[in-house]
């Protein structure tokens, strides 16, 4: 062919032995991103992930808006988990702007993160029952992460995307009587997780499939770049509640939860251990919340930030979510970066998928903590 | 049915009236009294009680009692009704029916969720009927490359040989459509039609997905036939014939499971590959390879090919119920016919009538077909249940379950067997 | 700018010609090791607590890199920020560098930065804004890079696969992220 090809689009040959298969977005084992695999028979060849599908431009409208506007923009890219993904652009701005936050302030904002941690993961841990083929591993999360869902819908008013935090505190205060109904709902559903255990990761079928199957070990998670639930799967000790504490986590008692292996089974089993973490984390911060205060401050229209940047991070139900704001003295910021853990592992996808049998391609793929929405911003 | 109905006028409503009544008359003129005329020429009236029984002679005995009653019996036991009604494809789609809509509520039920509940008024009742119409409602749609006189007749060809399969099954004492000397060889030998029209609707839709499906699909259920009619020989050891009705009449003292568990669970899991049930259903896995060989089937074929499957799923359970767990055998609970309505008649009031030739069935025939129906809705009910509780196995780990393990426990159930034989236990001679 | 909040704050004024308020002690250990080794090839643009800045030439961008890497003991980098200055005709690339394995390095990010010249009118794939890659010495940068290049238009020099990552195959407008890429209506 010699005709000139427009930027960006590749001509693929087509091999009598090695077939393509696009692993795209409408396809009931993907979610929303394409994977262009090429098999030999059953092997794995390479595998060229193809983000994009749902890219809508996060970063570029974010400078079109001003830092309060940028809230219920900023949640977006991933809608269940809103909080953990507003909280590092929030601190960042605050320190842009010399905001100080209430101590009822943060410990809602981190009450309201752990929740949001559950309904993220159990989300992710119904959809990989499904990659696997498991119904019931879908039902029995999906059903009750309603338990969650309820309390974030006492606590902000919606169910996902809840444009909770603002610069400087949390925009409204904890509702009568939230305490008690937050701790019941918080033992049930610790009591459901524990049960969890038996059923689905003592599966004999779900721990054949899962075990020894895209192995990452130590020194290639630090190298790619990996974080969160992923590096702690393969024995790196990094949590960012506990290594660069924000808010008021250097006065709760965060427990990592580190497992050696790096296989498939380890990533999709530090999840579900954080989330027990999680529910001990919620006890404590019900426990010393201070019993008075307001929760935000108020703030002059259209705050300007000075000539400078700040780079924030939080660790979320993917990883270490880190914001990048640019401030050049207007009411917009000019540069806002989201790097998000999605991203940065999604180096790991043609690394551990290569020589990989194609029916380990969705307990791989998934294992990832991959969220397609937010990888694309 | 997708045509946004025009506004009502009286005119077009009678022509259309008339239309159908025209077009209903010259049809049945035409060509439904030639095909009668030819019809009765060549098919062989049956002859009740000496007389010949024609049409009109059927129509008048059916509205006087007492002749309606043999009337009815020796439609019973004409082969007709035995292939269409029961044992046959009537009974089974009937079970396979109620194991759909059993399943979907089981499986609802373990999952913390409620299942069919709006279609019929009692707990989603009709939902299969619902489903059913819908799937006859849709377009079929043939891929363009596809390889139509094949894509076409796979999905009938499953449905017969699931049919074929289910024929082969006794019910109760003397109720079977095919008694054959050889039935599980026939069986056997049926099993292994299926693979073949597996790959080769998957091979006729041209797609890439289909033809992954359809070759996972013949791995499994080629290398699980294997285990399958191995641990059946323990049962043909042990009673020295192959016809199904005789296995079942030698089990009248004990059951097979009793002595051979081994081959009865190699069986149950070997069938669980056969039917592409959870965890072995990975032809139609539908994470990785969409729907599997299934893609490309839309609308009533699909159905076809879903009702082919759980006739299929009640043939292997009766086969089980038949081989293991002495079929129609058990205790007689059905109450004995009382013997005055046979003699003198049945009385309401004043008025007696004597109706001849009851009772219909017979009291082991009825007997037998209860028990056998309730040892066959266990079996399905334990297929079912691994689909709540299980995710889906891989090829290379199925592929090693078939050929190695299964295959070595088959064959320590054929030496159990056999040491069972030459000890004298039980079988031909035995003292059991 | 800014008190930090930070524990780690109470030091000796160190004898430093300007009058600047006291700066974090372990990030100035970094920093001057830093300038130690490069010089005037470098420049720190600040040391805050926790948060390092240093800003180097294109040219010399890898020999700093490699240099943070092994003596400084950085092991990743966390993001890659391209950001459009089209005032000072340049694109600046920041790389937020991070450490897994060293224990005292937990808490800190350090940003190398680099300019490059911009050009007004990019032509992908042929471009002229051209920066070397830093994926030999940093792997974890290879995706990062290639958002970078499409929606900044720097091409990356040394990096096997300067592709699209995220925009469709078919995008001929400007790269979306530079400030004259307007977005529709607004």
């Amino acid at each position: 062919m010699t005709t000139q090809l427009p930027p960006g689009i590749q001509l693929e040959k087509v091999d009598e032995r090695i077939m393509t298969l696009n692993v795209g977005p409408q396809h009931p084992g993907s979610g929303h991103m394409r994977l262009i695999i090429r098999v030999d028979g059953d092997r794995i060849v390479s595998c060229d992930p193809d983000p994009g599908y749902v890219h809508r431009g996060e970063e570029k409208m974010a400078e079109y808006r001003n830092y309060i506007t940028n809230i219920p923009h900023l949640e977006r890219p991933v809608i269940h988990d809103s909080c953990n993904i507003l909280y590092p652009y929030c601190l960042g701005v605050e320190e842009l702007l010399g905001l100080e936050v209430s101590e009822r302030a943060k410990y809602v904002r981190v009450i309201a993160s752990e929740l949001n941690r559950f309904t993220y993961t159990l989300y992710w841990l119904a959809i990989y029952g499904i990659f696997l083929g498991h119904s019931t591993m879908f039902m029995w999360p999906a059903g009750d992460r309603e338990f969650a869902i309820d309390l974030l819908e006492k606590l902000t008013g919606a169910r996902v995307t809840h444009a909770y935090f603002v610069p400087g505190g949390v925009r409204n205060d904890l509702p009568a009587n939230f305490e008690d109904v937050c701790l019941r709902q918080v033992n049930y559903l610790e009591k459901r997780l524990k049960t969890y255990g038996d059923i689905f990761y003592d599966n004999p079928i779900l721990i054949s499939r899962t075990e020894k199957t895209g192995v990452l070990s130590r020194q290639d998670a630090i190298r790619l770049g990996t974080t969160g639930t992923v590096l702690r799967a393969s024995g790196v000790d990094y949590d960012l509640r506990v290594k660069e504490p924000y808010d008021v986590y250097d006065e709760l008692d965060v427990h990592t939860n580190v497992l050696k292996h790096g296989d498939s089974y380890d990533r999709s089993k530090t999840p579900w251990l954080d989330m027990l973490e999680s529910c001990n984390i919620i006890r404590q911060a019900l426990e010393k919340i201070p019993k008075s205060g307001s929760v935000r401050v108020k703030l002059k229209p259209n705050p300007k930030g000075g000539n400078d940047e700040v780079y924030k991070r939080v660790e979320s139900g993917r990883g270490s979510l880190g914001a990048y704001i640019v401030s050049r003295g207007k009411p917009e910021p000019y540069r806002v970066k989201l790097s998000v853990g999605s991203f940065r592992n999604l180096i790991c996808m043609p690394y551990l998928l290569k020589g990989e049998k194609l029916g380990n391609m969705p307990a791989v793929y998934w294992s990832l903590n991959y969220w397609p929405v937010e990888a694309d911003r | 049915m997708s045509v946004i109905a025009p506004k009502f006028r009286l005119g077009y409503f009678l022509k259309s009236l008339t239309d159908n009544i025209f077009w209903i008359v010259i049809l049945l003129t035409l060509a439904g009294i030639p095909a009668i005329m030819i019809v009765l020429f060549y098919i062989d009236l049956p002859v009740l009680d000496g007389v010949i029984l024609t049409p009109f002679l059927a129509f008048t005995m059916i509205f006087h009692p007492e002749l309606a009653i043999p009337l009815v019996k020796s439609l019973l036991y004409t082969d007709f009704f035995r292939i269409a009604a029961f044992p046959g494809f009537g009974f089974a789609a009937l079970i396979a029916a109620g194991t759909i809509f059993i399943e979907r509520k089981l499986l609802a039920k373990l999952q913390l969720r409620v299942g069919p509940f709006y279609c019929g008024k009692v707990e989603g009742i009709l939902q299969l009927m619902g489903d059913g119409l819908k799937l006859i409602s849709k377009e079929i749609i043939i891929p363009a490359k596809a390889d139509k006189p094949i894509f076409w007749a796979a999905p009938i060809l499953f449905v017969a040989t699931a049919a074929a399969f289910v024929s082969l099954i006794p019910v109760a004492p003397g109720w079977v459509v095919a008694d054959i000397d050889v039935g599980l060889l026939a069986v056997f030998a049926v099993i292994g039609f299926f693979p073949i029209i597996t790959v080769l609707s998957a091979w006729s839709a041209n797609s890439k997905f289909p033809f992954i499906g359809g070759i996972r699909a013949l791995h499994q259920m080629v290398s699980f036939e294997i285990p399958l009619i191995l641990s059946l020989l323990g049962v043909v050891i042990l009673t020295g014939t192959l016809n199904l009705s005789e296995i079942v009449e030698s089990q009248s003292n004990y059951w097979f499971i009793a002595f051979l568990p081994i081959g009865a669970i190699v069986f149950f899991i070997s069938m669980l590959a056969e039917l592409e049930r959870i965890p072995f259903d990975l032809p139609e896995a539908e994470s990785e390879i969409v729907a599997g060989w299934l893609t490309e089937f839309s609308g009533m074929m699909y159905g076809l090919v879903q009702l082919g499957s759980y006739l299929k799923l009640y043939a292997f359970a009766a086969l089980f119920v038949v081989l293991f767990l002495g079929g129609w055998q058990g205790p007689m609970v059905w109450p004995p016919f009382p013997e005055e309505i046979i003699t003198k008649g049945i009385e309401a009031g004043p008025i007696t009538v004597q109706v001849p030739g009851l009772p219909v069935t017979t009291q082991e025939m009825l007997n037998g077909t209860l028990w056998f129906t309730l040892k066959t809705v266990a079996v399905i009910f334990f297929i079912l249940i691994p689909r709540g509780v299980f995710p889906r196995i891989r090829i290379d780990m199925l592929l090693s379950i078939g050929w190695n393990k299964l295959i070595a426990l088959a064959f320590v159930n054929i030496f159990i067997a056999l040491g069972l034989l030459y000890a004298g236990v039980i079988g031909p001679g035995g003292i059991l | 700018m800014g008190d930090s909040e930070n524990s780690e704050q109470e030091i000796q004024t160190k004898p430093v010609v300007e009058k600047q308020p006291d700066l974090p002690k372990f990030e100035k250990e970094q920093s001057d090791k830093i300038t130690a080794k490069f010089g005037s090839k470098t420049e720190i643009a600040f040391v805050k607590p926790n948060r390092i800045r240093v800003n180097v030439k294109k040219e010399d961008i890898l020999d700093v890199a490699s240099f943070i890497r092994d003596e400084l003991n950085y092991d990743h980098a966390e993001s890659v920020t391209g950001v459009d200055f089209p005032e000072a005709k340049e694109i600046e690339v920041v790389y937020h560098l991070g450490s897994y394995t060293d224990p005292h390095l937990d808490k800190q990010v350090l940003s190398l930065a680099t300019r490059t010249a911009r050009e007004d009118d990019p032509n992908p794939g042929k471009d002229s804004t051209r920066l070397p890659s830093l994926r030999d010495i940093f792997y974890s940068v290879e995706f990062h890079e290639r958002e970078c290049f499409e929606m900044l238009g720097v091409f990356f020099d040394g990096h096997p696969d300067n592709r699209r990552l995220l925009l469709p195959e078919d995008w001929a407008d400007l790269p979306p992220l530079r400030k004259d890429f307007a977005i529709k209506g607004r």
